[in-house]
């Protein structure tokens, strides 16, 4: 028998505990948030273990190898444009702390500004790729190569959409709970988005150009 | 759920907000890129030694983001947020590592043509 | 870049013709009328007594962590018993194309099914029991059990979850409705690479597996996210990590796979998604794909999942063995060790799902003694188990019948699981029937865990008991058919039969089939039983009628709420003194006490929008799946609208006032989850009025 099963309640123990404050819905809503992108890194973790499988010259089929398809030099402009997006948004933070509304305003669209900059520069790298004809259904090694970078980039695009739907909340609805959540939920979001860069700038476009 | 009293801005994920941090963060990010790309167009190394070199800056690029960005730490508010990330990192290394592993011990097992493409392409 | 197809293609319907519907299929049109038998009488009902209101104000809009569990469970169950037929026509068929001379019926060469129609059957059963019947109905026990356990008044994100629900229910309806617009996938529940590759399957059956399968990942994932914070932020006061009961425990686990391993699948079937919709080389034979790569990604997610169906499991035998033994879980703070280092172990472990691959030895070497290594915390947990019944006070009601046969299942699975994992047994019988007899073996601890569950918090949830007697016989036809169809499979896997034939070769498999016809005619009479002992307890149910503890020995919170338990859980928060906590306020003879005080409840309102979010992704899967891109850009459109809407719309919650708490405890008339009482009204009504 166990013994903690025996140990008696005695008669000055509370038994209720009534206004229990409920847990803080920020913290729940940034930890819940936090874990979704674990879960979303596990997918980068597992694009990046295909490219890791893709990336030999097997699998270039006779068409051209990462090398020939990236530029470090205008990858690491990208770099720049993406970590200044998301340092324009921390520094709204900033502003947050402060509870000044224009300043948190101007910060996101400083970073939507620099967001959308970074995915112009994307697209118009990819558009060069398939006016030379290398495009995703050359050879695996392409399609995972168009594949890692562009799942980056529709995380982008969501982390926009969603910058300027928080644009006019925070204009609209001022800093409630929920609003503040919001934000620094996208903030988690967002610098998410520089770390998975580093990933894919060092190890797809440094390590593929030396090669 | 309840109505929190407490105003949102001064829950301690909105006061941890410090622009020093941030512009560290930056700074220390641009600066460890700019290395890894410095390191890649010089092409001096052999690539084994390039290859932990840039992953060393990536490493370290990333260890900055988490500490100064996400500013990660184990204070009351951020801790379960560092311990899932700490559980999730031997993840990313068995999932892409033990991939890796078995696909480089499969190829010269099963491609006959593995020692001839890899003469030309390397 | 969009891959051109051959065949019809129209702007309106994509690939969606008349001739899609099988029609003239005799099979297909007995589904269609059994499934017609099954709907209509229950719409009919439905409207005789004027119930659809209270079915939308009530459990479509509903928030309800109790409510959204029991929708997944019922999910579940018709899921199990679509696939369960399933089983018994891929069992039929072997049985009748066995040898040269064997008859044919219908429209095939041997036995009765086409060779196209047997390896959809086989596929759709895979699919159907493992993600849309055991994954949801142990999905549906955590969401019930967790926070009644952590004693919790609902879930960390309420809304989310009933997305999470609805998501899970667009899958299930993808998968039912293959069966009757186009095809199902026939390349088996794996998806065999590259046989679900354009090429070689331009039809809808893969298109229908893979985006039901998304869907339904996808909602889990959310599910797990939603689980682990509220077993992180929201236990009671008192309830320290060693002290939260077993189950809760291995939800944790289970959920921390579901989290990590769900997004693995995702993209597994994303990059197949890429090559039969953009024409992109990953897994292709040529051009530089890699179709290993495919069953690497599937399994790396795979084997996590095989956990995350048996770790709840588990759980529910933890809670249900100490409860018929009148005595506490014996080496708690190991079996939680044992669960956690089974979850982390499941991450590097999958390569022996295809050690014939051929990679190196030392490969083959690290994964099948990691593998081994999952056997030890697994045989801690069933010492612990069998110390937890040394010497108690045994009764044999039908949940513990159920956990001690899943006791025995697990020692068969768990040692032939020990001889797969060993490579030069696993290279001789690698796609045999043994492998499936073991899995088999295994997921049957999961569903014997499973009908423990039911039986087990059945008369918490509903307020009665289900009857003894059906329940028993339920269960020895369960168990005797179990014994017959699976013993002849482990010897035919010896023998040499392999996977997946709808036409068997060797007549001297003969006898063995038989005895597995046999045990799949118990099986039926068992789902008989199943169905006459919710039949007879719904009749009963004034006479089975309980209080909040019906088994008198349960040890954990959930036992403490009323039964059925009101819609906000415990009207009062309670303070957790120890492990087990209700056990411990029983011994102190604390059962009795209620709160002095009440406190007004604060809760969300119901919303019809999680419901609507699976709308659009059933529109979503089947635009995909059809090809018609007006449709799945609509319906894409209209979620992140949705999304977007919704957030601006503030839910002031619902707030239930101390007094009303108070009548409501007081006098239990209006609580319980099946009668129209009060509970949070519907957010979008309320615009209305």
């Amino acid at each position: 028998m166990s013994r903690t099963a025996h140990r008696l309640i005695g008669p000055e123990e509370p038994l209720w505990a009534p206004h229990h404050p409920e847990a803080d819905p920020v913290s729940m809503h940034t930890l819940g948030f936090w874990l979704y992108m674990m879960s979303d890194a596990l997918i980068f973790a597992a694009l990046f273990a295909a490219y890791a499988v893709l990336d030999h010259p097997y699998n270039a089929a006779g068409g051209p190898q990462i090398r020939d398809v990236v530029h470090p030099a205008g990858a690491f402009i990208q770099t720049i444009i993406l970590f200044t997006s998301v340092f324009t948004y921390s520094l709204s933070m900033v502003g947050l702390k402060a509870g000044n509304r224009a300043f948190v305003i101007g910060g996101l669209l400083a970073a939507v500004v620099f967001g959308a900059a970074f995915l112009g520069l994307e697209l118009r790298d990819f558009a060069r790729l398939f006016a030379e004809g290398a495009t995703p259904d050359r050879s695996g090694l392409l399609s995972i190569f168009f594949v890692l970078v562009a799942a980056h980039g529709v995380h982008m695009v969501f982390g926009i959409l969603w910058m300027l739907v928080m644009m006019v909340q925070v204009a609209v609805k001022g800093f409630t709970t929920a609003v503040v959540t919001r934000l620094l939920n996208l903030r988690i979001f967002w610098m998410f988005q520089a770390s998975i860069w580093v990933c894919i700038f060092v190890f797809v476009y440094l390590n593929g150009a030396y090669r | 759920m309840n109505p929190h009293p407490a105003d949102p801005l001064d829950h301690p994920d909105v006061r941890n907000a410090s622009a020093v941090g941030f512009v560290a963060g930056y700074a220390a990010s641009v600066g460890l890129m700019a290395i890894a790309l410095m390191v890649t167009l010089q092409h001096e190394m052999s690539y084994a030694g390039f290859v932990i070199a840039i992953a060393i800056l990536a490493g370290l690029a990333l260890l900055a983001q988490a500490l100064l960005m996400f500013q990660l730490n184990l204070s009351g508010a951020q801790r379960w947020k560092t311990i899932s990330l700490l559980l999730v990192v031997p993840l990313f290394v068995l999932s892409i590592g033990l991939t890796g592993w078995m696909f480089h011990t499969l190829y010269p097992r099963t491609m006959l043509d593995f020692m001839q493409v890899q003469g030309n392409g390397m | 870049m969009l891959v051109h197809l051959q065949g019809a293609w129209t702007p309106w319907l994509g690939r969606l013709t008349l001739s899609q519907i099988p029609y003239n299929s005799p099979i297909v049109l007995g589904a269609f009328v059994f499934a017609l038998l099954m709907a209509v009488p229950i719409v009919a009902l439905f409207t005789y007594y004027r119930r659809w209101g209270y079915l939308i104000r009530e459990w479509i809009t509903t928030l309800d962590h109790k409510k959204i569990g029991v929708m997944y469970i019922i999910i579940g169950l018709v899921m199990l018993l679509r696939g369960f037929i399933d089983g018994v026509m891929i069992r039929t068929q072997q049985l009748l194309a066995d040898g040269p001379r064997s008859a044919a019926h219908l429209q095939a060469v041997h036995g009765y099914l086409p060779p196209f129609h047997f390896d959809q059957i086989y596929s759709s059963h895979g699919t159907i029991m493992i993600i849309f019947a055991v994954t949801v109905v142990l999905t549906g026990f955590q969401n019930i059990i967790v926070p009644l356990q952590i004693g919790a008044r609902d879930m960390a994100f309420p809304y989310l979850n009933a997305v999470s629900l609805w998501l899970t229910a667009a899958g299930a309806a993808l998968v039912m409705i293959s069966l009757f617009v186009g095809d199902f996938s026939h390349a088996g529940w794996v998806g065999i690479i590259p046989l679900t590759e354009l090429p070689y399957s331009p039809g809808v059956g893969v298109d229908y597996w893979d985006w039901a399968l998304q869907l339904s990942s996808l909602g889990t994932t959310l599910g797990a996210l939603n689980l682990i914070t509220t077993i992180v932020m929201m236990r009671a006061p008192g309830m320290r990590w060693f002290r939260m009961p077993f189950f809760t425990w291995a939800t944790l686990s289970t959920q921390t796979i579901g989290l990590t391993a769900f997004p693995v699948l995702g993209v597994a079937l994303a990059l197949l998604s890429c090559d039969r919709y953009l024409g992109t080389h990953f897994y292709t034979a040529g051009l530089g794909g890699n179709l290993m790569l495919y069953t690497d990604l599937f399994w790396i997610w795979g084997h996590p999942e095989v956990y995350f169906i048996i770790l709840p499991a588990w759980g529910i035998m933890s809670e249900v063995i100490p409860t018929f033994s009148e005595k506490a879980l014996f080496g708690y703070t190991v079996m939680v060790a044992a669960t956690l280092s089974i979850a982390g172990l499941s991450w590097a472990v999958w390569l022996h799902h295809f050690f014939t691959m051929g990679a190196g030895p030392g490969v083959n070497l690290v994964f099948s003694v990691s593998t081994m290594l999952v056997g030890i915390p697994t045989g801690v947990k069933v010492f612990n188990w069998s110390l937890t019944l040394y010497r108690g006070r045994l009764r044999f009601e039908t949940p513990m019948l159920w956990a001690i046969g899943a006791l025995f299942l697990l020692l068969v699975g768990g040692l032939t699981g020990m001889m797969l994992a060993i490579p030069a047994i696993n290279y001789t019988v690698h796609n045999s029937v043994f492998v499936v007899a073991h899995f088999h073996t295994m997921f049957l601890v999961s569903v014997f865990g499973i009908f423990a569950g039911l039986m087990y918090w059945f008369p918490k949830v509903f307020g009665f008991r289900l009857d003894e007697h059906s329940g028993r016989r339920f269960f020895t036809f369960f168990s005797l058919g179990t014994v017959f169809v699976f013993a002849a499979m482990y010897i035919l896997g010896l023998m040499g039969m392999t996977r997946r034939l709808d036409y068997l070769y060797d007549p001297h498999w003969q006898p063995l089939l038989i005895i597995q016809e046999f045990g799949i005619f118990l099986y039926c009479v068992s789902v008989f039983y199943f169905c006459k002992m919710i039949y007879v307890s719904i009749r009963d149910r004034a006479k089975e009628a309980h209080g909040q503890d019906v088994w008198q020995t349960s040890r954990t919170l959930e036992w403490m709420t009323q039964t059925p338990v009101p819609f906000y859980n415990f009207a009062v928060i309670p303070v957790v003194h120890g492990r087990d906590a209700w056990a411990m306020r029983r011994d102190s003879g604390l059962t009795a006490t209620s709160p002095d005080q009440y406190e007004d409840i604060h809760l969300p309102n119901n919303t019809i929008v999680p419901a609507l979010l699976g709308g659009l992704a059933f529109g979503f899967g089947f635009g995909m799946v059809w090809r018609i891109w007006w449709l799945a850009g609509f319906s894409l459109l209209g979620i992140i609208g949705l999304v977007i809407l919704r957030s601006f719309a503030d839910d002031k919650g619902f707030t239930l006032k101390a007094a009303m708490v108070r009548r409501m405890e007081r006098n239990h008339e209006d609580t319980g989850i099946m009668t129209d009482h009060i509970s949070p009204p519907v957010a979008e009504l309320m615009l209305f009025q």
